[in-house]
């Protein structure tokens, strides 16, 4: 008991020691989210760099996987405002728009400048062979899907049995039906969901480290793009009318804010309404901080301080 | 022993055999049958689609959760609010204090406690913490922890108390806590992240929840295990009820409430990764996004980060139980740095003499502080209370080192404010090993040989394994294998078990999780057998040698508090994802246990037990398989249960590399945010896990009955 009482007097030590220590928040504060792919961070860590350095802001951030709990985030107020969406992959948005949207617990504030677009790969020496790695053209002729069937004996994998293999979109929730796809398409693959983007990323380096052939969906602007070197395969055109069996829609991404947020604060508004990034200034970034594995928040700032053209034209 | 006997009442060799061996009959029997009923089904069964559409138990929730939220959500978000304002004033404490005020505060407590090696320990994690430029995120994560830790343990003790005095308390309680237990952690973090708050609210109260059980378990139960003699006593002597429980019964049931708090302290932080999902900030966000941006050597320092942490917070925690209270010449035993044995060699010793000298003068040093301040305190407090002064002389006087401690302390703060004594931890000192980390694994992937390994596991898993029994569990047709477990549940432990699993199924399959169960339960089976197949030898091996324990230990240790995040790219990378990737993480996870079990299994066994085998002229290799394993199968089975334990609690965090089942189905829910989507994939998680544990834990003791130890 001796002893637990020691520690009792100590805490009590420092509680009162811990009245000494100033308060150190600021009176602008606002609170942005990280989310789990880079080019949201960048996108994020561009705007906070204003608001920090211009606007006399304090940025909180909180790293969070993106999706429907981050957009309840912002809804209940824990999160001020949105950096990234990408409209494809949020199944539940067209719910969450119109529920809270609709109700005005949610409020698109404007695009962010990314334009999306998703689809599938193939690494290039496959197709026109790696004379500095040895590496022979395996599939010289494969260029859309059509080709896919005569040449699906390379991409057959442990799981896939007699069929070839996609590694599929990772997260089941995103919804993009990839095995219905390659159902409807008449392409005799497997698709494989990796679980999560880690997983999907890993697998792809792997492979093409090692020089194997393989048969991927990626989306850019995304760093694996600068990492492998890859032919994108023809697939139909979007049409919303035949999904799956097509390719997907150009994502439009958009920020939102929670709409009290906005009421109060009209200059961060004003700020991520004129806020716009195109996708190859993004890309730089995340080639940077994923390829060659640098720190976020210096890469951003070595960026802003080199564009400070690009971001004045930002300020509220 | 009742095996012997029974032996000698069978007459024919016959039933001899049958007697021996008849759990392997029934076994062999039943596959059998089962290998029949699946060629004459054949193809993969759905469970009857009415009973599913009859119990549309997701949206039901779905909708009762609508309801509900604004209802609960202002008392629960002030909750938050009051947790996220402790907790902010707790590590702003933390990091805005100068680091080497902070690492004092934090090592003292060890040294105190712990003796010199403790100390050294502690002295080195917050280093490494300095070194690798993590030392924020640290403090983070330990006020996360701390705040944890404390409001398990004073709700926890509160609980196990009431629990320990009502019986019928403690029967509902029971259940509840079990499915505390099973529950993954991952189900209630989106509602707590919705009731309480994002970031730390929401993650010190799922972690709460998390590490509550094992100290309201231990708390009622040491309570309860006091001698009702005691007790008696107590009240003979005039003590009522409530005396009797506060002076008498929790501290005799210390020991076991301690063992409480080190249980919790290691869960607490076993969810130090799992938070950073609901935005909870420290260490965890380090391996996390290590581990999403595939930077395999970053995610590996936050992961020794929260080792270190681990590992010293479980030892002071274990040292401030176990100091031995009656001993008043302890410093000189718990000041040593080396073994003992090693003080025959002449430097070693006056190295000791060294320490023990240095040791002398920092407890000189503190009483003659404790004395300083000690005097003028009681001579005002003597002014009041003569008698108290007396008492409370003594009080300062035996915890001269504390005040010593704290007078350091109070000074260096007062100096830093004043002087700016103390510098920034110099950036020349940082040294981070993720690139070298990088690179190693780089190579690692494109070497071809290692591929080729690991190529060959692969395939050999899925072929040999994985694959047939996926297709044998997907095609059994699902009355049949509802009817199985519950045989086997009645056979093993009795008719309520039968019926508990009997609707243990048919609610997993009318919550339409039928096949993702099957899935589930054929990577636990195929998992828990590889731990099998690699625990017991080297837990054999452990138990016989003292160098091969010596060296697996400290892995088994590593392996336990190392987050799984951090190996999970490594295994993709080498071997690609999906169940076998899957099927590998699990073993890695489940197999501590195992060998532990196995290893302790042997070497309780008493002594005698080599004499009187090898003096029957057995061989070294005879006594062990003949004698000694089958004497350690109880506590085998107690590490097979933890091993299954152990796995399905992975299940919730194979899905990220491509593992399926119950636990694919938890992560879209997550994504999806649809609360109920994501708690029925973890109710089938948690009548999976009751059902095995209930089944294989009845195992393990028909086990220990029939060797007729307890």
């Amino acid at each position: 008991m001796r002893r637990e009482l020691n520690l009792a007097v100590l805490s009590a030590a420092i509680g009162l020691s811990l009245s000494a220590v100033p308060s150190v928040h600021a009176a602008n504060s606002v609170t942005a989210v990280d989310l789990d792919w880079t080019g949201a961070v960048v996108t994020c860590r561009t705007i906070q760099y204003v608001l920090e350095n211009e606007m006399d802001y304090k940025v909180k951030t909180v790293s969070m996987p993106g999706g429907a709990g981050a957009w309840e985030a912002v809804r209940a107020g824990d999160v001020d405002y949105y950096c990234e969406t990408w409209p494809s992959y949020n199944p539940v948005k067209s719910e969450y728009l119109t529920e809270y949207g609709g109700d005005g617990s949610l409020s698109i504030v404007a695009d962010t400048g990314i334009v999306g677009s998703s689809g599938y790969y193939v690494p290039r020496y496959m197709v026109e062979g790696d004379s500095e790695r040895g590496i022979e053209a395996t599939a010289p002729d494969l260029k859309s899907y059509t080709d896919l069937n005569k040449y699906k004996d390379l991409f057959k994998s442990l799981e896939s049995g007699d069929r070839g293999t996609v590694i599929a979109c990772p997260v089941v929730a995103w919804e993009c039906e990839d095995q219905k796809r390659m159902d409807l398409l008449e392409v005799d693959f497997h698709a494989q969901i990796m679980g999560s983007e880690t997983a999907h990323w890993a697998e792809m380096q792997a492979k093409y480290k090692r020089g194997e052939p393989f048969f991927a969906y990626a989306w850019a602007p995304h760093w694996i793009h600068a990492a492998l070197d890859m032919v994108e395969i023809e697939m139909p055109v979007y049409d919303e009318a035949k999904w799956p069996a097509t390719t997907w829609a150009q994502d439009v991404t958009f920020k939102f804010a929670n709409p009290k947020f906005m009421e109060e604060n009209p200059d961060v508004v004003k700020l991520l309404e004129k806020h716009r990034l195109t996708n190859s200034q993004q890309a730089t970034m995340i080639y940077e901080i994923d390829v060659n594995k640098r720190d976020t928040d210096e890469v951003v700032e070595e960026w802003m301080a080199a564009n400070e053209s690009v971001w004045r034209t930002w300020l509220p | 022993m009742s095996l012997a006997i029974q032996q000698e009442r069978s007459p024919g060799w016959m039933s001899f055999i049958w007697q021996a061996h008849r759990g392997w009959f029934m076994t062999f029997a039943m596959f059998a049958v089962s290998l029949i009923v699946w060629k004459i089904h054949g193809t993969e069964t759905a469970f009857p689609q009415s009973w599913v559409e009859a119990f549309p138990f997701a949206e039901k929730f779905k909708e009762f959760d609508r309801w509900a939220r604004p209802i609960i959500q202002p008392t629960t978000r002030a909750i938050g609010a009051g947790v996220t304002w402790f907790y902010e004033i707790v590590v702003d404490f933390l990091i805005f204090t100068q680091w080497q005020i902070i690492f004092l505060i934090l090592v003292l407590p060890a040294f105190a406690y712990g003796g010199l090696r403790l100390g050294l320990l502690a002295v080195c994690a917050l280093s490494t913490w300095l070194v690798l430029d993590l030392w924020d995120e640290s403090m983070e994560t330990l006020g996360l922890m701390t705040i944890s830790i404390v409001i398990s343990i004073i709700i926890g003790v509160l609980l196990g108390i009431c629990a320990s005095q009502n019986d019928r308390f403690e029967t509902i309680l029971k259940p509840i806590l079990d499915t505390m237990q099973t529950m993954p952690a991952f189900i209630y973090l989106i509602p707590a992240f919705f009731l309480f708050g994002l970031g730390a609210p929401g993650a010190i109260l799922a972690t709460v929840i998390y590490a509550l059980p094992p100290i309201v378990r231990l708390t009622s139960l040491g309570i309860r295990q006091v001698p009702a003699g005691i007790d008696e006593a107590a009240t003979s002597f005039g003590a009522t009820r409530l005396q009797s429980l506060i002076k008498v019964k929790i501290p005799l049931a210390m020991p076991s409430i301690k063992l409480g708090v080190n249980q919790t302290v290691m869960m607490a932080l076993g969810l130090v990764v799992l938070a950073t999902f609901i935005a909870a900030p420290g260490l965890g966000d380090t391996v996390l996004s290590g581990m999403q941006r595939l930077n395999v050597g970053k995610a590996l320092e936050g992961g020794l980060a929260i080792v270190l942490m681990a590992i010293v917070l479980d030892r002071v925690f274990y040292s401030i139980g176990h100091v031995d209270q009656t001993s008043n010449n302890k410093h000189d035993h718990r000041f040593r740095l080396f073994p003992q044995a090693l003080e025959n060699f002449k430097p070693i010793l006056y190295i000791e003499y060294g320490i023990d000298w240095v040791w002398r003068q920092i407890a000189n040093a503190g009483r003659f502080v404790a004395h300083s301040v000690s005097k003028p305190v009681c001579f005002l407090v003597a002014q009041f209370d003569a008698a108290f002064a007396v008492k409370l002389r003594e009080l300062l006087l035996r915890r001269s080192f504390l005040i010593a401690s704290l007078v350091l302390i109070a000074v260096l703060m007062l100096l830093h404010t004043y002087f700016d004594i103390f510098n920034n931890f110099p950036r020349e000192w940082k040294h981070r090993f993720r690139t070298p980390v990088n690179q190693y694994m780089d190579e690692l992937v494109t070497n071809k040989v290692f591929y080729a390994i690991t190529t060959a596991i692969k395939e050999a898993l899925y072929y040999g394994l994985i694959n047939p029994l996926n297709m044998f569990l997907k095609g059994l047709p699902w009355w049949y294998t509802t009817a199985i477990f519950a045989g086997v549940a009645w056979l093993i432990g009795g008719r309520a078990l039968a019926i508990g699993t009997l609707f243990g199924f048919l609610f997993i399959g009318a919550i339409d999780l039928w096949s993702f169960s099957m899935i589930t339960l054929s990577t636990v089976t195929v998992s828990v057998f590889i731990c099998f197949l690699i625990g017991v030898p080297l837990g054999v091996l452990a138990a016989y040698n003292r160098t091969a324990d010596a060296i697996i230990k400290p892995i088994l240790d590593t392996m336990q508090t190392m987050p799984v995040f951090v190996y999970l790219v490594p295994v993709i990378m080498l071997f690609g994802a999906g169940q076998i990737p899957a099927v590998i993480a699990t073993v890695v996870y489940a197999l501590p246990p195992l060998v532990r079990c196995t290893a302790l299994g042997i070497s309780e066994l008493p002594e005698q037990i080599n004499e009187v085998s090898s003096s029957f002229g057995a061989t070294m290799t005879q006594t062990l398989m003949k004698v000694k394993v089958p004497m350690a199968v109880p506590a085998l089975t107690l590490g097979i249960n933890q091993g299954i334990m152990m796995a399905l609690a992975m299940e919730v965090v194979t899905p990220l590399i491509g593992g399926k089942g119950l636990g694919q189905e938890v992560f879209t829910g997550m994504s999806l945010a649809h609360i109920g989507r994501t708690l029925q994939a973890g109710i089938g998680i948690v009548v999976l896990a009751i059902i095995l544990d209930r089944i294989s834990y009845a195992w393990s003791r028909s086990q220990r009955e029939a060797l007729g130890t307890n």
